[in-house]
């Protein structure tokens, strides 16, 4: 018996001292680069560009319906409808790069801040409005979401139907379709076209024009995650909590930041774990196939991010002031994974992935 | 007389080490320094698309912190006056942020008059000069031709820009193909003189500038052969130009025609030239005296604060670190840049001095491939626009630092002043004047040579 025991204990610690194996070997790890890629592409970058095209399709239907009948739930179901569609858009900002950043899609679409003053000449000339004339205005500070989010909401968020004037009701039109403009051809633009940026990243390191190796690739993807965890904790929150200054918030009119916020990290998240609609792989399945507590450290640092936003019950233009404390939580949460992702989840990118 | 024993050996142990006490310190060999480290100790080691847009490496949690301001408000968009936040754009304009010009921290978009034109347009009169030597305004126009205005204000006018495109051979039969820029004046709000200078400047790449402040004015001297004593065909001079600051004649750093002397001079008269923003330097608007000028007298628009956190912001942006420093090509391609006399004016190495303040600035060895004096460029690349003592001909050797990454963060990269060069190929055969005889060099050169080099470019 005693030495059953003796034998059962030996045996115990002989298996405590095994080197821990890495999941899967080589072979599998270059065919999961692929997957990755492939997953990104497919699973989360396309079909979240393409939702983006198609709330903006919903948020135009909503907006011509509010443009023929002034009424209140037609007001209702456009400022719903936009909030929809900034909720895609910001989880697209998970991964700010490619076309959205090389061909400007970005500030066509989401320049800040409103320029009142123009705005209101704007409004006061004989400008026909039209969509190629609000495409011919000079600055990107009169098109995209935030001067519709001003008609839509107005300065202190009371804005009725019936108070919306013709000339804001044809301005609007044409804003919601320029939107529709932009957001579809940036779709296409991972699909077809000259650059068809998602072959472009799919074929890293394989005849890809613009990523001669996949690590470029992966690295560009882990930049992006980490840069929009220092836009919106160093940047967007920290601007205006650090100067008590409310009038310097990414939403104003329509109390959105809180979401916006949250939003660009849930497009992280997507991005990590490659997946959105459906499932895929994503660059979680690399690091666990090699590095199973630094993937369990950066899936918990998400998670706690996302979570802490839930934190901040009021509009961000009121938590500056009364909830100072859980705004540095989540400051504090996304610094702690932008660290983890610039100093471990790219260092282990160029360890790992150097094809 | 007997010595101590223990005596003797003490001496022993010691003396030597006096000795080497006494040794002076040499320099590493170049194998034994990273060739990687091209903006010395703070080197930012990134390869994508926001290569560029990186803090110095080092800097204290204060200095990051004015940092992330500054970056901040570099990207910030300015709207018209009154407003809560980045009040001041125009009446007339250029561009409405910094970002908006310099794509990613680096170059645009060879364009005008777009949202997304990296371009600007200097004018001024012809053949007179300020009290400082400076180019004089165009009555009615100023400095520069503003093509865009807030709404309901007539901009300057329009600039056209069209290509005219003619084809080189090269002995070995390989042809490439460049495109010369032609530019014309549309649409302006009042005549402009039937004769004045014009030159157009793309936005460059704004990391790195720290260090090349940080370079001592007797290093860019020790450079300088202004009438080739030495015989290769490079003279190379530096300009002096007027700092609006301290009020006195300085050597100019910065700027394509090395016209401007610090980083924020730079970045104030960008701030009221190209956005339209008045500041402590450049208190009035770019339309003082037009019909455009709107009159508010709410000078300066810009708070010094933020005018010091930008050119912090700038001064602090890191240099990217080489790659593919160790393969055969790039070596190869290394060594031709050197033997063709590129490395004449692209100086590969230089030291920076001390800046007290700033230790990451301090005696870094860095690999500007500048030497940041000015050069005949022959009368291909002529602007035909004095600017202080640079001649029409004559342009700044611009930093190569980063001309690798330039496709990752712009997407399509464009070279030289006014982007007209679409490879870096084309951008090596419009070389001219001073630089005729490393080009002639370069066509010379075997397809694989040829190919070496631009490698070696590409690992910058």
């Amino acid at each position: 018996m005693k030495n059953i025991f003796l034998t059962v204990i030996i045996c115990l610690l002989f298996s405590a001292c095994r080197k821990a194996t890495t999941t899967g070997n080589n072979e599998d790890f270059g065919t999961l680069k692929q997957t990755v890629l492939n997953d990104f592409v497919d699973n989360v970058a396309i079909p979240q560009y393409q939702d983006l095209s198609e709330a903006a399709l919903n948020f135009n239907n909503d907006i011509t319906a509010l443009n023929t009948g002034a009424t209140e739930q037609n007001l209702s179901k456009a400022k719903e409808s936009w909030r929809g569609l900034r909720t895609v858009w910001e989880q697209c900002e998970g991964f700010l790069f490619g076309p959205v950043e090389d061909d400007n899609y970005d500030p066509y679409m989401d320049t800040w801040p409103v320029d009142y003053v123009q705005l209101d000449s704007l409004m006061a000339s004989s400008n026909p409005l039209n969509i190629s004339d609000i495409q011919n205005l000079s600055t990107l500070s009169l098109r995209g979401f935030h001067p519709v989010e001003y008609i839509l909401w107005g300065v202190d968020g009371n804005r009725t139907a019936a108070s919306i004037t013709a000339r804001e009701k044809k301005y609007m039109v044409s804003l919601s379709q320029d939107l529709l403009n932009n957001t579809t051809a940036l779709s296409n633009s991972w699909i077809t076209g000259l650059g068809n940026f998602g072959k472009q990243v799919k074929t890293a390191g394989s005849g890809s024009a613009l990523y001669s190796k996949k690590q470029e690739v992966f690295l560009a993807i882990a930049q992006a995650m980490a840069d929009i965890c220092d836009e919106v904790g160093s940047g967007k929150m920290a601007e205006p909590f650090e100067a008590f200054d409310s009038s310097i918030v990414e939403s104003p009119f329509s109390n959105n930041s809180v979401i916006d916020f949250k939003n660009n990290i849930i497009g992280l998240g997507n991005v990590y774990n490659g997946t959105y609609s459906t499932s895929g792989k994503g660059i979680t399945d690399l690091v666990a196939a090699k590095n199973v507590s630094l993937d369990n450290k950066i899936k918990q640092q998400i998670t706690t991010a996302i979570n802490s936003f839930d934190a901040i019950s009021v509009s961000y233009e009121l938590a500056i002031f009364n909830q100072r404390t859980q705004i540095r939580n989540t400051m504090q949460a996304l610094e702690t994974l932008q660290t983890t992702l610039e100093e471990e989840l790219k260092p282990f990118i160029i360890q790992y992935i150097t094809d | 007389m007997k010595v101590k024993k223990s005596f003797i050996i003490t001496a022993v142990l010691v003396l030597p080490a006096i000795l080497i006490m006494c040794r002076k310190p040499e320099a590493f060999n170049e194998d034994e320094i990273d060739p990687r480290l091209s903006g010395g100790i703070s080197t930012v080691f990134d390869e994508t698309s926001q290569a560029f847009t990186h803090h110095m490496q080092g800097i204290n949690i204060r200095d990051l912190h004015v940092h992330g301001l500054g970056d901040s408000r570099f990207e910030g968009t300015f709207v018209t006056a009154p407003a809560p936040v980045n009040s001041g754009l125009g009446p007339v304009f250029s561009n409405v942020s910094c970002i908006s010009c310099h794509h990613n921290d680096g170059k645009g978009t060879p364009s005008f008059g777009t949202v997304n034109s990296s371009m600007l347009m200097r004018i001024s009169l012809k053949d007179i000069e300020d009290a400082h030597g400076g180019p004089v305004a165009i009555p009615g126009f100023g400095l520069q031709f503003q093509d865009l205005a807030t709404f309901g204000v007539q901009p300057e006018g329009k600039v056209i820009l069209n290509y005219t495109d003619s084809n080189i051979t090269f002995p070995d039969k390989e042809i490439a193909t460049l495109r010369s820029p032609q530019y014309y004046f549309e649409n302006t709000y009042t005549p402009l003189p039937a004769n004045f200078n014009f030159s157009p400047r793309m936005a460059p790449s704004v990391f790195g500038t720290g260090l090349l402040e940080a370079i001592p004015e007797a290093t860019i001297l020790s450079f300088a052969d202004e009438n080739d004593k030495d015989n290769d065909g490079i003279s190379g001079r530096p300009n002096y130009v007027w700092n609006p600051e301290t009020e006195r004649m300085e050597l100019g750093r910065f700027g394509l025609k090395a016209n401007t002397p610090t980083v924020k001079v730079q970045v104030a008269s960008a701030y009221q030239q190209d956005m339209g923003v008045t500041n402590s330097l450049f208190p009035q608007e770019s339309s003082h005296g037009q019909p455009q000028y709107d009159g508010r007298n709410d000078e300066p628009e810009l708070p010094d604060s933020i005018l010091n956190a930008v050119a912090f912001y700038v001064r602090t942006l890191a240099v990217p670190a080489r790659r593919n420093v160790t393969d055969a090509t790039v070596k190869q391609g290394e060594r031709i840049f050197t033997q063709i006399n590129c490395s004449g004016c692209h100086k590969p190495t230089v030291y920076t001095g001390v800046d007290v303040t700033l230790s990451v600035l301090s005696n870094q060895r860095i690999h500007p491939y500048t030497d940041l004096l000015l050069h005949d460029m022959g009368d291909a690349l002529a602007d035909n626009r004095p600017d202080f003592l640079a001649t029409g001909k004559e342009w700044r050797t611009p930093p190569l630092w980063g001309v690798g990454l330039l496709q990752k963060t712009n997407g399509t990269p464009f070279y030289l002043h006014d982007g007209r060069a679409r490879t870096l190929e084309e951008a090596i055969l419009w070389h001219g004047g001073e630089a005729a005889g490393a080009k002639q060099k370069f066509t010379q050169l075997s397809t694989a040579d040829r190919n070496a080099l631009i490698q070696f470019l590409k690992s910058l």
